[in-house]
């Protein structure tokens, strides 16, 4: 059974993938998140409380400071927090006579107001946010305290629900009331936390008011109540007006101003007895959008203010200019006189602490007790985290911190005047710093034993794979893969996987998934070596015929490609080098094929008018056509930070005009323009394969459906960006949703009756009518006939008409990759769209240079129905440079998250798994559809000779005998023996000779789904060999670690769409069967 | 190989390939007397391609200086295409083809992600230097379209035994330009910020390197027939 194939490639792609998913566990994972939970007692100013605050109590805590751990001073007052999300630093400075202000500019003129008023009770800091600065990880890093991972990967999968000790938590402890208004991302981690709770979804980033709207409605109403202590609310509009228009927009002042308003109404209702801290998340790039670590990004804005109270002055120690963000946990709890949350590690930044007095105490006493306290809980937190991962500091370190912070614990001992404390204070800043540090460096700390096994069962299954696919021919897997043996091997596969997730403590293993991989991957490693060793003899045999040092370039091409991965430099300018190294492999391509036919086609003398008509030249300038195209996708490319002069990146200070894309109308009727021509030339295509004819149920959607759909993805492109306003959004979407419609719908049909052919009903036997414009039916009908009858010429009345057969395998594909296409189209941005199809015809035209050059050199229909090496090289390299022709680059900020809003911004299906599935559709796009369209690498030779027979006459001569010469005299007919006479069988049967040799076919392109496996699982390893050998190095995280996740997602979804393109043509094969066994049964009747 | 050996050829050989090196070699000392790269994209300021036109002129006159010697044994296929050499025809046709071979790899050098319209003095540069590895010695040996003939067709009956010799130098010479050029631009990308990584330099200094080594290449061969011959004569 040929199923069996698929399922040997599910097993590869499982063992690939899981190899990457440890060596991802071992490299990003870095921090274990603890769940213990700070308390405190509680000095009160209440007599009738446990702890009342007496002159005695005062006494006997300065007695020993040390002992007094865990003390938490009275609440110093309310505290209402506006995060206004995107608040950048530079937009709430104010610049004073200023002509012209950006549209950012001063238009956050109260915070500079209350600041000139009242500068002791107002302060505005750069508030420094730590990468990456995405919305959820920074509100983690703002209530934790602590420092973020890279991908946080937290202990629960199921819900993003923060399990570590956090400010909220305490507040909610210490019975403190919160309200919270806004962004539903605070709900998601704090459910049942609030005391009311307004929370809307911060999903439709297109939508810039109705979450600030709803705000507004509920928020005077709040301010007047007074049964809550802590108030927050989470404004979105700016962020989602920096993603949608850029902060250089109209609509970012109006935000903004509206902001200005809130600020100041909530100033005015605001009682003396609370602080307002308004801050930003983070920033925005020059385009709005963030995510992450430039400074444009990190730098938020604080703002705080007092009515009555004025701050602690920067005198004591604190930065007066910058509050790092996870300074701001330890803040907050001083202020509301709470425990400081376990893992915190920041310090409190006594410039936004109101300055209320306590009673019995001086002033530097409170201080004091403030900070010590917060050292006692990082000196805790830092200790006990050391103690229970061992290793993972450095001993004499260690030594040294803990010395220094036990001579800290003589000191305090012996404070008793302000001047001892500042210098104090100053020193204990500088330790806690120091930890701090530490931390941030260890945090990245890698595990070593995960990413050596995730390299080795990477590495193991595709090279035991390699030796055993790559070797044997294709006829021969039908005997090297049972359905038996392959389900001994699932079998098998399954046992080790229960073995593994019972016994993974046993082995020491941290994680259930940990245990799984490794029994199953070293298992199946074992089971490849058994089967390697089972067939050796094959292998072998295969192995010595093939030539030594053949293929030589391409494989210098393959090194470089990989190599590339090794380099920060290369990785920066990855899309030329691609793009430089594909081009070398279509002038390769070309080169093969004129080496073949030049010398034959000129014979003793060269004229120019000669060869202007060859084959040759035509194949030349398709070539340079399609390098043209390599190159024009140039101008589509994305710029990263570190090239030099990014637009994307300038710097908005300076006088740089980085308004959101430009995308000027010209590039969207472009766009539309291409779109229309792409679906025209592939329905004159299959038209002139005569498999839009007939009505069965593919054809007719084939027929309509790409029209229908280019102009929904026109339209799409059209009124989405368009400058109208009022345009109704599920009018737009509805487009959206109609492609995605014709997408499923293709799916259904593929699966139910998938064929593209019209058999011509044999009513009136005399006159078979035949459209002048199919020209191969003629011959369909010959060779149907040469098949099925031999020459009887007095049955011809009963030889049945099949319009389409020649191309019955590729044509499918190709529909379905319209589709594809189509649904990919609408994803993408007008400039990417452009990309996509220009990427397509590059392939186009590879596949054309290919299917000669496979003529040429094939000697039987083995090696006709393989593609050659160079050919599958250029095709994988033209999937990873369509990532790139596509407008995306490797940088986590860089993300088209827009993708994620086509066709659902009313609201249907809010599930953020859709989300991440179109994200991911937009990003890989490139590898996602040439993988799915990868067997046309097989199929298309044959549909080629089948559409142009005349190519088999002029690329016949190869052996320059005399006899294929006087050939060319022949008239039509003989076409058939001339490529039989060259590689052994009918050319111009098309792709019904696949049929015909069903097992070399099937075996073949299962033999090129694994070459392109291994290919893929080679990069991949690559990428994690390099991220492995970097791991210390200065652009790690910035360059090598996001290039390996762009890579290993890439391998993730480019694996699946190779087995869907795999059962695709299993699928096919499976109804030609079925159509060519029903034909011979209506003949037989 | 061995039993026809022929000390002719080899010393054409072996002539052909010093002349070579000393031609790069050239370069590179001028190079290196220059101190500073970045002219060597400009046309007007750099030696680089009248040194390479003279090292390949000479290479034509030594392939023409070991032609002599078989004069008397010409056909007449042979004698007809000699005699036509200096004919306006042909020296135009050869004139045209190495333009349009120059604007060709222009196009190619393009298209392959060189800059437009913004250097086009180097690419000129760039271009003339690979017409001059690639097509010139066989246009200047045997006249446009010769070597026109000798690309496209099977081996012509004009070409004479030496002329052969030098054809296959050639055509190692032409290879190893292309293939160094190309390569050359593997530099480009590094982050060294070093003042030749601009384009075109690595090209041209690779297209320089990759003739040579081209070149070596073919020394080889002929060096490790040398090496044979030596030795089983010795055996023998």
């Amino acid at each position: 059974m040929n199923i069996t194939y698929i399922f040997v490639l599910i097993w590869l792609a499982y063992l690939i993938s899981s190899g990457v998913l440890l060596f991802s566990r071992g490299f990003l994972l870095s921090r274990v998140s603890k769940t213990e939970v700070s308390s405190c007692r509680r000095l009160s100013n209440n007599p009738n409380d446990e702890y009342f605050l007496t002159t005695e109590v005062v006494h006997e805590i300065f007695k020993d400071v040390n002992a007094s751990s865990n003390l938490c001073l009275p609440q110093k007052s309310k505290v209402i927090v506006i995060v206004v999300d995107a608040l950048k630093y530079e937009f709430g400075i104010y610049k004073e006579n200023h002509s012209e202000p950006l549209p950012f500019e001063n238009k956050l003129g109260v915070l500079h107001e209350l600041h000139q008023r009242t500068p002791d009770n107002a302060r505005l800091m750069r508030f420094k946010a730590d990468p990456p600065t995405t919305t959820l990880q920074r509100l983690k890093g703002l209530t934790t305290g602590s420092l973020p991972t890279f991908i946080d990967i937290g202990s629960n999968f199921a819900s993003p629900e923060i399990n570590e000790d956090n400010v909220i938590d305490q507040i909610v402890k210490s019975d403190l009331p919160v309200v919270f208004l806004g962004d539903s991302t605070w709900t998601d981690l704090y459910p049942r936390r609030f005391k009311r709770a307004y929370s809307y979804p911060s999903f439709d980033i297109f939508d810039l008011d109705s979450v600030d709207n709803q705000i507004m409605k509920h928020l005077p109403k709040e301010l007047a109540s007074d049964d809550w202590q802590v108030l927050i609310a989470h404004f979105l509009g700016v962020d989602h007006c920096g993603h949608k228009h850029g902060p250089m927009h109209a609509e970012m002042s109006r935000k903004l101003s509206e902001m200005n308003e809130i600020i100041s109404f909530v100033v005015s209702q605001m009682d003396n007895e609370t602080t307002l801290l308004v801050m930003g998340d983070h920033g925005m790039t020059a385009t709005g959008d963030h995510g992450g670590d430039t400074d444009d990004e990190t730098n938020a804005l604080l703002f705080a203010y007092s009515k009555q109270h004025s701050f602690f002055g920067s005198d004591v120690g604190s930065d007066s200019k910058m509050l790092q963000q996870i300074d701001l946990v330890p803040t907050l709890s001083t202020i509301l006189g709470v425990p400081i949350p376990y893992s915190n590690l920041g310090l409190i930044n006594f410039n936004i602490v109101p300055n209320v007095p306590v009673p019995h105490l001086s002033k530097f006493q409170t201080l004091l007790l403030h900070s010590w306290q917060n050292a006692q809980q990082i000196y805790h937190y830092f200790y006990n985290y050391a103690m229970e991962n061992k290793r993972t500091f450095n001993v004499e370190e260690m030594d040294k911190m803990e010395t220094e912070f036990i001579l800290l614990t003589h000191r305090v001992k012996s404070i008793y005047n302000e001047a001892a404390f500042k210098s104090f204070v100053g020193d204990l800043n500088a330790h806690l710093r120091n930890i701090l540090n530490i931390c941030r460096e260890i945090w990245v700390k890698f595990d070593a034993t995960q990413m050596s096994q995730g390299l080795l069962f990477t590495f193991l299954p595709i090279f035991f794979a390699f030796l055993l696919i790559n070797n044997s021919r294709p006829s021969e897997f039908v005997e090297i893969f049972t359905p038996k043996e392959i389900s001994y091997t699932y079998l098998l596969n399954f046992a080790a996987g229960v073995f593994g997730y019972r016994y993974y403590k046993n082995f020491s293993f941290k994680t259930e998934e940990h245990g799984i991989i490794f029994f199953t991957s070293l298992l199946s490693a074992v089971i490849l070596v058994f089967f390697t060793l089972k067939h050796w003899s094959n292998i072998a045999n295969n192995w010595a015929n093939v030539r030594r040092f053949g293929h030589m370039p391409t494989r210098l091409l393959l090194f470089t490609t990989m190599g590339v991965f090794f380099s920060n430099s290369f990785i920066i300018q990855e899309s030329k080098t691609l793009s430089y190294l594909l081009a070398a492999v279509i002038l390769l391509l070309v080169y093969e094929v004129l080496k073949q036919s030049v010398r034959m086609d000129f014979r003793s003398r060269f004229k120019i008018s000669h060869f202007i008509r060859s084959t040759a030249f035509r194949l030349i300038l398709a070539s340079v056509l399609a390098i043209c195209f390599i190159r024009f996708a140039y101008t589509l490319f994305r710029c990263r930070e570190e090239q030099g002069n990014c637009a994307d990146f300038s710097s908005s200070s300076s006088a740089g005009f980085s308004i959101k894309k430009p995308a000027s109308g010209k590039t969207y009727i472009m766009a539309v323009v291409i779109i229309v021509l792409y679906t025209t030339m592939t329905r004159l295509y299959l038209r002139s394969c005569g498999n839009l004819t007939g009505n069965s149920p593919n054809v007719l959607l084939a027929r309509y459906g790409p029209t229908v759909a280019s102009i929904c993805a026109g339209g799409h492109i059209l009124l989405a960006n368009s400058a109208i306003k009022n345009i109704q959004r599920t009018h737009i979407d509805a487009m959206a949703l109609v492609i995605y419609g014709l997408l499923l719908l293709q799916i259904i049909v593929v699966s139910v009756a998938p064929l593209m052919t019209f058999v011509l009903p044999p009513k009136n036997p005399n006159s078979i009518a035949v459209n002048g414009r199919d020209s191969i039916v003629p011959e369909i009908f010959k060779k149907m006939k040469r098949m099925y009858e031999g020459d009887d010429a007095e049955r011809r009345y009963a030889i049945p008409v099949v319009y389409g057969l020649a191309t019955v395998y590729s044509s499918i594909i190709i529909t379905f990759g319209i589709f594809l296409a189509m649904t990919l189209i609408v994803l993408l941005e007008p400039r990417a769209t452009v990309g996509l199809i220009v990427c397509m015809s590059v392939g186009a035209i590879l596949l054309i240079v290919h299917g000669i050059l496979r003529y040429r050199t094939a000697t039987n229909f083995e090696t006709c129905v393989q593609p050659t090496f160079t050919a599958v090289v250029g095709w994988f390299l033209l999937a990873h440079f369509c990532f790139f022709a596509t407008s995306h680059q490797t940088t986590l900020s860089q993300i088209d998250w827009r993708a994620a809003f086509v066709g659902r911004t009313t609201g249907i299906g809010q599930s953020n798994f859709i989300s991440g599935i179109l994200v991911i559709l937009n990003t890989f796009c490139g590898p996602i559809f040439f993988f799915c369209m990868f067997t046309l690498l097989s199929t298309e030779t044959f549909s080629l000779f089948a559409l142009f027979p005349n190519l088999i006459r002029s690329n016949s001569n190869r052996d320059s005998t005399p006899s294929t010469a006087r050939n060319k005299v022949d008239a039509t007919t003989a076409l058939a023996d001339i490529s039989t006479a060259a590689v052994g069988f009918d050319m111009t049967r098309g792709e019904l000779t696949l049929y015909e040799y069903e097992d070399v076919f099937l075996g073949a392109t299962f033999k090129l789904a694994s070459q392109l496996f291994m290919l893929q699982g080679l990069r991949i390893f690559c990428a994690m060999l390099a991220c492995t050998i970097h791991c210390r190095h200065l652009m790690v995280w910035k360059i090598f670690a996001p290039r390996f996740i762009y890579e290993g997602l890439a391998t993730f979804v480019s694996l699946p769409a190779i087995i869907v393109g795999y059962g695709l043509l299993l699928r096919i094969n499976l109804a030609v069967d079925s159509l060519i066994k029903s034909i011979n049964k209506v003949k037989t009747n | 190989m061995a039993t026809r050996f022929d000390q002719q050829k080899t010393k054409h050989q072996l002539f052909h390939v010093s002349l070579s090196l000393a031609t790069t070699l050239i370069c590179m000392a001028y190079m290196q007397y220059r101190r500073n790269w970045a002219h060597l994209g400009s046309f007007g300021d750099s030696l680089i391609v009248p040194i390479v036109f003279t090292g390949e002129l000479l290479k034509v006159v030594l392939a023409r200086f070991y032609g002599r010697i078989e004069d008397g044994v010409l056909t007449t296929k042979q004698r007809q295409k000699k005699a036509a050499y200096f004919t306006p025809r042909e020296l135009l046709g050869g004139l045209t083809l190495q333009f349009l071979c120059t604007l060709l790899y222009a196009f190619i050098c393009i298209i392959l992600g060189a800059p437009v319209l913004a250097n086009y003095e180097q690419t000129f540069v760039l271009s003339l230097l690979l017409t001059l590895l690639t097509v010139s010695p066989t246009v200047f040996l045997l006249g446009g379209g010769g070597a026109l003939q000798v690309c496209f067709c099977e081996k012509p009956e004009f070409v004479t035994k030496c002329e052969d010799t030098a054809l296959d130098l050639f055509k190692y010479n032409a290879l190893g330009g292309i293939l160094g050029a190309w390569a050359g631009s593997a530099v480009a990308p590094l982050d060294w910020g070093r003042d030749w990584q601009l384009y075109p330099i690595p090209n041209v200094i690779g297209a320089l390197l990759g003739s040579a080594l081209g070149n070596i290449y073919a020394c080889t061969h002929v060096l490790y027939a040398t090496a044979r011959v030596y030795i089983s004569k010795k055996s023998a």
